[in-house]
């Protein structure tokens, strides 16, 4: 066991500097100069070369990823002009743009993407695995139909489509949810859970067609398996052979795939959280790149990559688990 | 002993009428992409030509007239904001719709189920260096590559191929996962033993014994992919690597559309009819296929398990 | 530059790309659902003090130093917080371009041929902890703008002031007695020590600049995060990196001493990071606090437009904007063909602003540009047209030009244009452009670029392509800002953002900038530059395209709004919400 973490735990460093390398090295051909964009677009020469100064990008790449790296290790004092921000280790640097810590920036929009993530992953699951087991085991039906066509709908439009609608109906014309934003957890968990409902909705609707069509295909197959119909032979009450062996069947393709799903939904609903105003990783994101703003796109992006990491390795577990038990019975 | 599988497999495809729909259907889009300068041209209109008489200026662009500026001229509208002819540049937007999401889907799963198998069957070792940069792909955000890409990639260099790379390149993660996982549970199962116990080589292995049985959700998945692809290829345009305009797409025109769709529904509505009518037809082709090639059974047969072969005989009973 | 909002100038405000995303993808069905109650919206019924302002925005108030920050900060939150030494009239429309005193007793007092201005504060000013303002505080805001860790600002106090363009800001240079070209002889009096003759010097007093910071209370690089404020409202939280802001009422402002700012309600709700269309959609439903809500940021836009013509409880709430702005099609003559003027003029007379002004979100919120000043009197704009093609363009007359210049069967000529989905310099405008010169046997390629990457290249001397789409906005509504940038030799920038488009160094042209600084008479300078514009525009190096117009919605319980034409924003200094 203490191996197994020991090499997970090796993964994800291995992971998470692999990330930071290639962000940077990405930085390194993208267009735009953070001097420039945090000098702003009249500067001069003169100008552009103390902002440099300022924000340490008149060293070489390598030296700059060392200082980033060394940084993360033992903090690092930044000059505020009238004074010293010591910004403690883990530290990930300061905003090039507006000087703030980058830590600080994550660690108010982790919590916002963490709550849109996980309750979206509710939904889509059950909606998703529940609309797959219907459409296996009762073929046909008006219910399957409907959540079928309803799956398959989401699927094929675009979050944005989708969030809208949902605002227009729920927020404007009938008024029976709030235009979200966002609550935290410990302060108000009802509130919490009202103002995301419609986000969580919105990407449920997106992600949950894969759930339902790869439960429902999973759950064919393992029902048409040799054992099960042995079970039903034996007179094995249909619920218990469902319950207890078919949908096991279906387990493997779903815990992976939510665990790809839930790490990407980390950056990549970036979408979502615009349309819906949530302070997010997402969001974060996509200012940053714009700008330019190194430090925060890393600090995200290794955010991120910490989300996915962890997201894989608790799949890895659930699936052993589930595993285990497919091989006992 | 080809032939006659072959023949199993197309016999039990042809006998759903589901199937039969679905393919008609797909060849149908796929005739209507081909022959989109045809139909336009048998419409008289082209997907460029701007028509300003045709909207109000005052109130936005909004076509003039019922239904998004319907007419004998403008059979589907036209476009709000320029007066395109929306007929003419949803057939346009279909073949590099179509191009770009089935280019993308194939690449993601030739790619997906390499990795995925390689990783499944490999040892420890390889399993863990595989996951781990499955994991890296998936953390980074198809924005960060996007705008690094723009730079270093020629303006010249076509688009419909550079969005087949970009996306078949990025995003193939759910794929290599998918077959990861299965491809750990089948590794147990009997027959798939009894033939590493016997000798047979991973490569032998994954041939014969786990892509049959993986066809079954690569292909339920990867006929999902074909939309979200087509999605995603829409988002990819503000980074400024989606189609060039004046060039049309689905996803181009859903995104332009989503603004309109109290002023004029229909402009929204028409690509999101396509794209779901494609997926829709993509799934029930899926589903077909994935029953017709039924993969337990074959490989049962070849191990020789009696259950595989009453199964056989049952099922074309049944058929 | 090229932004969607006009708010605040050239390009800093660093667009959100999905909050551009979705604006562009979205910026839709705002309608009539709410339930349509029957306040009283709009100007009709009188103002009255109280309540809670709610500010919806799309933009965070990232950069909240009044050093960073690039304009006059308009009609928006930052003009809350800090006041200036002059600032702009609070009025609707034209009478909103003039410049007022602010902190100061008048606007400035010139001497020395313009190259002296010197300023009284008003008696009574204090900071929101009740210490008085000093001459001293406005020097000290105007100082720390000059440190590289404060940078972001407009570039004419370097450029204008004695001893700017070496001066490195108060925290580098802390012996010294700072920058001796502003003086303070006492408490009251400020006097700046300029280069040359600038008349528009009182105009550039209303930016941010010229805010009066307590050096006691700089805290550098975080005094963002509580600005101390000057102005009738003082930060109460600031969360999220400006996502949020609350601001009360500082009791240390005085009715009295400010004669501008209104200051109606007791609490300004500011909440950001929300989508175009979704704010759109909040300020028409108007459920709860979003009754009595304002945007300064959000523009409708086209489909909400078309949704809104319907609807005559909507259309009542919506306010126009205009601001100093003009979209062009920008020329460097040093890449051929653009060297031919016949060329130029040919593009000039091919292009269809009808076409232009329809992907810009139609005539509602563009209006076609035939003159590179912003068709408004204070830039000294009159009416013309150098090659009048009509509004939808002459192709006939520009195959004849391309004939004579050689070009008799076609030409292919590429345009670069920035992929940001912003409508100045977006793909929409771009293709409608690139289609309209078909017709004139122009053939265009379209070179999207990235929006940074798009920025490098239109702004670098070396790198500059021949024909691009190009955007400027006015820092203060008058000729001088609009046009010396653009067209004078002397501010071509070699290793930065270069403006000068045309890379234009003409000694008669120069010299005519400079005659025009001298004139401290704002009316007669107006006239001038009008006359030099006209002169530059017979040149063809740009083909104006459009100016914007900015259509505002409000909440149902709005009232006393305020658009001034200084930048088109609904003014929440003015509003009322009781």
């Amino acid at each position: 066991m203490t191996g197994y973490v020991l090499r997970k735990l090796g993964g994800a460093l291995l992971v998470l500097f692999l990330l930071s390398v290639v962000v940077y090295l990405l930085f390194y051909v993208a267009p735009g100069d953070p001097a420039r964009l945090a000098c702003g677009p009249r500067c001069d020469a003169g100008q552009i070369r103390q902002v440099r100064d300022q924000l340490g990008l008149d060293e070489s790449l390598v030296a700059q990823y060392l200082h980033f790296l060394q940084a993360i290790g033992t903090g690092r004092d930044f000059s505020t002009g009238t004074g010293v921000l010591h910004c403690p280790a883990p530290c990930f640097g300061l905003s090039y743009q507006n000087g703030q810590p980058v830590t600080t920036l994550l660690g108010d929009r982790l919590p916002v993407t963490a709550s849109l993530a996980c309750g979206a992953m509710v939904l889509w699951l059950l909606l998703g695995v529940g609309t797959g087991l219907l459409s296996a085991l009762r073929r046909g039906g008006p219910a399957e139909r409907v959540l079928t066509v309803l799956t398959l709908t989401g699927t094929a439009t675009p979050v944005f489509v989708t969030g809208l609608l949902l605002l227009m109906l729920f927020c404007a014309s009938l008024q029976w949810l709030p235009f979200p934003s966002y609550v935290p957890l410990t302060e108000d968990p009802e509130q919490w859970a009202w103002n995301l409902l419609l986000p969580w909705t919105a990407l449920a609707l997106l992600e949950s067609a894969k759930y339902a069509r790869l439960t429902r295909s999973a759950t064919l197959e393992t029902l048409a398996e040799d054992h099960i119909r042995t079970f039903r032979a034996y007179g094995l009450r249909e619920r218990a052979v469902v319950g207890r062996h078919a949908l096991r069947g279906a387990l493997p393709p779903v815990i992976a795939l939510n665990a790809i799903d839930l790490g990407t939904m980390f950056g990549g609903a970036m979408l979502t959280e615009t349309l819906f105003g949530l302070p997010g990783l997402g969001q974060l994101l996509v200012h940053s790149v714009r700008t330019v703003d190194l430090p925060v796109v890393v600090g995200t992006v290794l955010g991120i990559g910490a989300a996915v990491v962890v997201a894989s390795a608790v799949a890895d577990v659930l699936y052993a688990l589930a595993d285990r038990r497919v091989t006992l019975t | 002993m080809t032939n006659r599988r072959e023949s199993g497999t197309w016999g039990r495809l042809r006998a759903r009428p589901g199937a039969v729909v679905a393919a008609a259907v797909l060849a149908a889009l796929a005739l209507l992409a081909l022959a989109a300068p045809l139909l336009a041209a048998l419409e008289g209109q082209d997907p460029t030509t701007y028509h300003d008489d045709l909207i109000d200026s005052a109130r936005g662009g909004v076509p003039l007239g019922p239904y998004g500026g319907v007419s004998g001229a403008h059979w589907l509208g036209v476009e709000p904001g320029t007066g395109r002819d929306l007929f003419a540049r949803l057939l346009y937007g279909a073949r590099i719709s179509l191009l770009v999401a089935l280019g993308a889907t194939v690449l993601q799963v030739v790619i997906g189920v390499g990795v995925g198998l390689a990783a499944g069957l490999g040892g420890r070792f390889a399993d863990t260096v595989l996951s781990r940069l499955t994991d890296v792909l998936v953390a980074l955000p198809m924005l960060v590559c996007g705008v690094a890409l723009t730079s270093v990639v020629p303006a010249d260099f076509p688009r419909p191929l550079l969005l087949v790379v970009v996306i078949g390149l990025l995003n193939w993660g759910g794929t290599s996962r998918v077959v990861r996982a299965q491809t750990l549970s089948l590794k147990k199962l009997d027959h798939v033993a009894a033939a590493r116990l016997g000798g047979s080589g991973p490569w032998r292995v994954a041939r014969r014994e786990l892509l049959p049985a993986l066809a079954a959700p690569v292909i339920t998945y990867a006929a999902l992919l074909v939309p979200t692809n087509i999605v995603v290829e829409a988002s990819l345009s503000f980074l400024g690597i989606g189609v060039k305009p004046p060039t049309s797409s689905w996803g181009q025109m859903l995104s332009t559309a989503t603004t309109w769709f109290r002023a004029d529904p229909l402009y929204v509505l028409l690509p999101a009819a396509f794209l779901f009518v494609t997926v829709l037809a993509l799934t029930v082709l899926g589903d077909a296929v994935r029953a017709a090639l039924d993969p337990r059974e074959r490989s049962r047969l070849r191990v020789g398990t009696p259950g595989g072969r009453r199964l056989r005989r049952e099922r074309s009973a049944a058929a | 530059m090229a932004e969607p909002v006009p708010s605040s100038h050239p390009s800093r405000t660093a667009t959100r790309a999905a909050a551009a995303v979705v604006a562009a993808v979205l910026a839709g069905g705002a309608a009539a659902c709410g339930p349509k109650d029957a306040g009283a919206g709009g100007t009709g019924a009188a103002p009255a003090e109280g309540g809670t302002l709610t500010v919806l925005n799309s933009e965070p108030q990232t950069n909240f130093d009044p050093a960073r920050l690039y304009t006059s900060g308009g009609g928006k939150v930052p003009t809350l917080v800090f006041r200036t030494l002059t600032t702009r009239n609070r009025a609707d429309g034209a009478a909103g371009t003039k410049v007022v005193p602010d902190l100061a007793t008048d606007t400035g007092r010139p001497s020395k041929g313009a190259t002296v201005w010197t300023y009284t504060l008003k008696d009574g000013l204090k900071f929101e902890d009740g210490t008085p303002i000093t001459s001293a505080d406005v020097k000290y805001g105007i100082e720390r703008s000059f440190a590289p860790e404060l940078s972001g600002g407009a570039p004419y106090l370097r450029d204008w002031l004695v001893g700017g363009d070496t001066y490195e800001g108060p925290y580098k240079d802390t012996g010294k007695g700072g920058l001796r070209s502003i003086e303070t002889p006492d408490d009251k009096t400020l006097v700046f020590h300029l280069r040359k003759p600038e008349g528009e010097f009182p105009l550039l007093a209303t930016q941010t600049q010229f805010a009066p910071v307590p050096r006691a209370k700089d805290t550098g690089t975080k005094y963002e995060q509580h600005p101390v404020s000057s102005g009738p409202y003082k930060v109460v939280s600031n969360t999220g990196d400006g996502e949020h802001l609350v601001l009360e009422r500082n009791p240390h402002w005085s009715r009295r001493t400010d004669d501008q700012r209104h200051a109606y309600p007791d609490t300004i709700d500011v909440k950001s990071g929300l989508d175009p269309a979704v704010i759109n959609q909040r300020l028409s439903t108007g459920s709860g606090a979003d009754a009595a809500a304002v945007t300064t940021d959000t523009n409708l836009g086209p489909a909400e437009l078309a949704q809104i013509a319907a609807d005559p409880e909507l259309k009542k709430r919506v306010g126009t904007g205009h601001f100093g702005y003009t979209n062009y099609l920008a020329f460097n003559p040093k890449v051929k063909p653009f060297d031919d003027p016949k060329v130029r003029a040919a593009l000039a007379y091919a292009v269809n602003r009808q076409s232009v002004v329809n992907a810009a979100g139609g005539s509602s919120l563009a209006e076609p540009a035939t003159t590179f000043l912003p068709n408004q009197k204070s830039f000294g704009y009159a009416p013309d047209d150098p090659f009048p093609a009509g509004p939808t363009g002459n192709p006939q007359k520009a195959r004849q030009l391309l004939e004579e210049a050689g070009y008799a069967h076609g030409l292919t000529i590429t345009l670069t244009h920035s992929t940001a989905k912003d409508f100045a310099t977006s793909p929409d405008v771009a293709t409608a452009v690139q289609e309209s010169l078909k017709k004139a046997g122009i053939t265009v390629k379209l070179a999207g670029l990235e929006d940074n990457a798009y920025k490098d290249k239109v702004h670098s001397v070396t790198d500059e392509p021949g024909l691009f789409l190009g955007g400027w906005g006015a820092d203060w509504p008058s000729g001088g800002p609009f046009l010396a940038p653009i067209f004078d030799g002397r501010q071509i920038v070699k290793d930065a953002y270069n403006f000068n488009h045309a890379q234009l160094d003409d000694p008669a042209v120069n010299h005519e900038i400079d005659e025009i600084n001298k004139l401290t008479d704002l009316t007669a300078a107006a006239k001038r530059w009008g006359a030099l514009d006209r002169t530059l525009g017979r040149r063809a190096l740009s083909v104006p395209l459009f100016h914007p117009v900015y259509k505002r919605l409000y909440g149902k319980d709005v009232k006393n709004v305020v658009i001034s034409d200084w930048d088109g924003v609904l003014d929440i200094s003015q509003v009322s919400v009781k």
